[in-house]
């Protein structure tokens, strides 16, 4: 065979600042949506006037109120955090390590209070506990008021062990089980083994998830919202928003130094949280094992799983059917029997009301022009990430993680002083537009779907595009025929995750919202701040029917994706 | 014909490949040898074209393809390759492989969609995987898979083929009979391979030429006879051969080792190891004698059956040998006090040497 050795002469070469230019402009762009805001909100709460002063800061640390709130926040972002942390912990043990049987229906279980929003939660809690509920039977003194501080720790704590149970179990189910036998064969006991293997080694990765549930405790708004303002229960999420919404002279340095309070602590325990699941990335490279490590006596197993259904269903069904009840009354406070039975909730908000409709459209659309935007431009983020080496992609990460780390309303403070006038001079006059909601959406979930993404392209291997290559293969063609094949179902759970997401939000929307611009959220607050319970629980019924319906689609689609030929 | 000339790569400041120059001949199967982190990977990346040299050129006839300005993309050079952890796509079937790599390979022929069809068949034929055609990768075994990702690198028929490690992901006994699949068809496309390995019985067994590298240097570029006989540095000596490494001084063409009146014939030692006062004896050069014979003094330390061979840990002042002698010898045990002789090799008396024997 003759052989030529041809090959392409080699490249002219294009202008290598020509070549950089996509990058920089990428990089200025993230510096304006993400970086900017945040810069904005600092400065804004060292101004009073004109003039750079601390001013704000010495007035609002002098209030007896912003103590108290302080406290508040305290007592209730610690108290749900441990809460969530045993309930999480005790779950992720019994799942990772005992032969309870079902555990994939528990698992679905325990997700729930997860996707479902936690202002609807609450909702939801309100209805359980309420005399019309089904504890009405009893006597008043048994039934806990969830309009306290000790009911707010209860609605977060419930809602936000998920986390913790989604990250300990993850680790229990990674520790390789040798490691435990060694112990035994050294004489440990079983609790022995438990207090010094397995719990050091799972302990970076507890405390992350615990921390994650602190976070999200710290953020939450809707909770105390619904709970905490009729019962003049102040946190900083809250009063942060009382600020805003009440406007006054001062309103916005008050607010802005509030929210650099709230923001340095989310902050720092995001850096600590980062640094820990680094700390247990030691444990990663194991595969999980997921076969039971305890096998418990049949007895002793059947009261356990009798215990844990109790609890699920409790906690997940039954204050959802308890609130799906009160939406199919009359009126607020009757029970329901057939004479009472009425869909009359649900023609009011699906046919009179029109504020209802507009809301359900824009929340949909801007749910779907977020999850677009963020799919496309997250997804070509994480590419760049996971194919560039050095300082610089990691910098730009945080740079994005950052609105999604800050506490919403701190977030949505931060678009509002960004977004009235971005540069000097340039007034967009999205403030007060529907445009404003979408920005914010976008700048707050946009690492939402850079995760969804990255973990998608972590999973492949990188040999698979270079095979794509050395068949002569470019960038089109492997994007099409070996990237999108293989990272779809990762990128498309993503995209998932910021629609249903943006499609509930409420803190920012609460803060951003205009006539005409009604999110969801804003209107389900808005209807059980009026009073109107009937209709606040009917609208979340419809929402929450509507993710399970959404949620077990996506469940199928991904299953028969699976099937297609491909590793499980 | 590929070559290199003065490449280099540094990784900020560490250099992963410093100063290589390289000839390699049309049709030539060159296997790059050397332990992991010595720049063989580097090298093959970079004569794919995934990264840019930090200075050098890389030329494939007489086309410049590299140097430290511009980098031609891998999928403009006219190449194929094997991974070693395969890179099949998970969804696609291995005839869509094959295909793949015949419409998008830009030197590959143009083929009518039949032709393409036959070259499908042709090259599942050669690797044996014809049966398997609509199968998913998820389905094969790992040696199916391997031949799957060599038909796709050979169908479009490239002038080089790179193979990065292909068989370290197979077992042992799938590996030895890949080699001989691999060399068959190496004589059938006459394609140049450059063949990366740390595995020294698969860079000798199957390449024309070995090039042992270590810390981003060539060490040796010689046939595998030549790699394996007479080993110019103490890192090929060690390396390919797992030779003991005897400390003593040169004197013209004698050898004493240290601490003895021995005096040791030159077979064929480089100048190299000469300069370093280093004799290399591999384990199987080595003779036992009884404790009264002449030779190094030792102590049997460790005697083990090895099937074919027996194996030997031999403790003289201060320094263990590796020693593998025939199992038809006589056996040591460990504690025996023996002799340790360097054995004449038969094809390389010197006249010289000859001689003083008749004397």
């Amino acid at each position: 065979m003759q052989l030529t050795m041809k090959s392409r002469q080699l490249n002219k070469g294009r202008h290598t600042a020509l070549r950089k230019l996509p990058i920089l402009i990428g990089m200025l762009i993230l510096f304006f949506f993400f970086l900017l805001p945040i810069v904005r909100l600092i400065v804004m709460s060292f101004t009073s006037g004109e003039n750079i002063s601390f001013g704000a800061y010495s007035e609002v640390l002098k209030e007896s109120v912003t103590w108290k709130t302080l406290w508040n926040t305290i007592y209730i972002v610690l108290g749900s955090t441990v809460l969530s942390m045993i309930l999480g912990i005790t779950m992720a043990a019994i799942m990772a390590y005992t032969d309870v049987r079902g555990k994939a229906v528990m698992q679905l279980f325990i997700y729930l209070p997860f996707i479902i929003p936690s202002y609807i939660t609450t909702l939801a809690w309100v209805q359980f506990f309420s005399s019309s509920g089904p504890l009405g039977g009893l006597p008043d003194w048994l039934i806990p008021n969830l309009y306290s501080v000790g009911g707010i720790i209860f609605v977060l704590g419930i809602s936000h062990y998920p986390l913790v149970y989604l990250m300990s179990v993850q680790v229990f189910r990674r520790i390789p089980r040798d490691a435990e036998l060694a112990a035994f064969v050294s004489g440990a006991s079983r609790f022995t083994c438990w207090r010094k293997v397995t719990l050091p080694m799972a302990l970076p990765g507890i405390c992350s998830g615990g921390l994650l549930a602190f976070l999200s405790n710290l953020d939450n708004f809707g909770v105390p919202a619904f709970l905490g303002i009729p019962a003049n229960i102040r946190v900083l999420s809250t009063y942060i928003y009382e600020q805003v919404i009440g406007y006054g002279p001062s309103a916005f340095s008050r607010a802005a130094v509030l929210s650099v309070l709230l923001g340095i602590v989310a902050v720092a325990a995001t850096l600590v949280q980062v640094w820990l699941l680094r700390r247990s990335k030691v444990t990663e490279t194991t595969v999980p094992d997921n076969e039971p490590r305890i096998q418990l006596p049949s007895s002793k197993r059947r009261i356990l799983q009798t215990v844990l259904w109790i609890f699920l269903l409790g906690t997940s069904l039954v204050p959802f059917l308890a609130m799906g009840t009160v939406s199919l009354v009359q009126a607020y406070g009757i029970d329901l029997t057939w004479e009472n039975f009425s869909l009359g909730n649900y023609r009011y908000l699906l046919f009179e009301d029109e504020k209802v409709i507009r809301s359900l459209g824009n929340s949909l659309l801007l749910g779907l022009i977020t999850a677009i935007v963020c799919l496309i431009f997250g997804t070509l983020f994480a590419y760049y990430r996971s194919h560039k080496q050095g300082k610089l992609p990691k910098v730009l990460e945080a740079i994005i993680t950052m609105p999604y780390a800050l506490p919403g309303t701190v977030l949505a403070l931060c678009i509002i002083l960004m977004w009235m006038q971005p540069l000097p001079g340039w007034y967009p006059g999205v403030y007060g537009t529907p445009a404003i909601l979408l920005i914010a959406y976008i700048t707050r979930f946009f690492v939402l779907q850079f995760r969804g993404s990255y973990t998608a392209f972590s999973q492949l291997d990188v040999r698979m595009e270079e095979a794509a290559r050395t068949n002569g293969a470019n960038l089109f063609t492997r994007w099409r025929q070996i990237l999108l094949p293989l990272i779809l179902p990762g990128v498309l759970s993503g995209a998932l995750l910021v629609f249903l997401t943006s499609l509930t939000e409420l803190t920012v929307s609460s803060m951003l919202w205009s006539s005409g611009a009604e999110t969801v959220g804003v209107i389900i607050f808005s209807f059980e701040q009026a009073g109107y319970s009937t209709y606040s629980t009917a609208f979340s019924s419809l929402i929450v029917l509507a993710i399970l319906f959404g949620g077990i689609a996506y469940l199928i689609v991904q299953r028969k994706w699976r099937r297609r030929g491909r590793k499980a | 014909m590929i070559t290199l000339q003065g490449l280099k790569k540094h990784y900020g400041k560490t250099a992963a490949l410093s100063q290589v120059d390289l000839t390699i001949q049309e049709g030539e199967f060159l296997a790059i040898l050397g332990p992991s982190g010595c720049g063989k990977t580097t090298l093959l990346r970079l004569m794919a074209g995934f990264m840019k040299p930090t200075a050098g050129t890389i030329r494939f006839g007489d086309t410049e393809v590299a140097n430290s300005k511009h980098s031609n993309k891998p999928e403009n050079r006219n190449i194929g390759m094997v991974f070693q952890s395969f890179a099949l796509w998970p969804h696609m079937t291995v005839e869509e492989h094959i295909r793949f790599a015949l419409k998008n390979h830009r030197f590959s022929q143009k083929r009518t969609a039949e032709e393409q069809a036959a070259r499908v068949t042709e090259v599942l034929q050669l690797v044996g995987m014809e049966p398997f055609r609509k199968r998913y990768p998820a389905a094969l075994s790992g040696g199916q898979q391997q031949r799957v990702a060599l038909a796709r690198a050979i169908a479009p028929e490239p002038d080089i083929l790179l193979m990065d490690e292909p068989l370290s992901a197979l077992d042992a006994e799938l590996r030895i009979s890949m080699r001989k699949e691999i060399k068959q068809i190496h004589k059938k496309l006459g394609a140049t391979i450059i063949y990366v390995t740390h595995d020294q019985g698969e860079a000798l067994a199957m390449a024309d030429r070995v090039l042992v590298m270590q810390h981003g240097q060539i060490e040796q570029v010689d046939t595998p006879e030549t790699i394996y006989q007479s080993p110019e540095t103490p890192f090929v000596a060690t390396f390919v051969g797992k030779a003991n490494l005897v400390e003593g001084t040169w004197n013209g063409s004698h050898f004493t080792p240290a601490g003895t009146q021995l005096s040791w014939l030159d077979n064929g030692v480089s100048e190299q190891l000469k300069q370093k006062q280093l004799f290399p004896v591999r384990p199987e050069e080595w003779q036992l004698l009884p404790a009264e014979a002449d030779g190094l003094k030792g102590e049997v330390i460790i005697s083990q059956f090895q099937g074919t061979e027996r194996h030997y840990v031999i403790r003289t002042d201060g320094q263990d040998y590796q020693v593998s002698l025939p199992i038809a010898d006589p056996a040591w045990h460990e504690g025996e006090l023996v002799r340790l002789q360097v054995r004449r090799r038969k094809t390389q008396y010197a006249t010289e040497e000859v001689l003083l024997e008749l004397r």
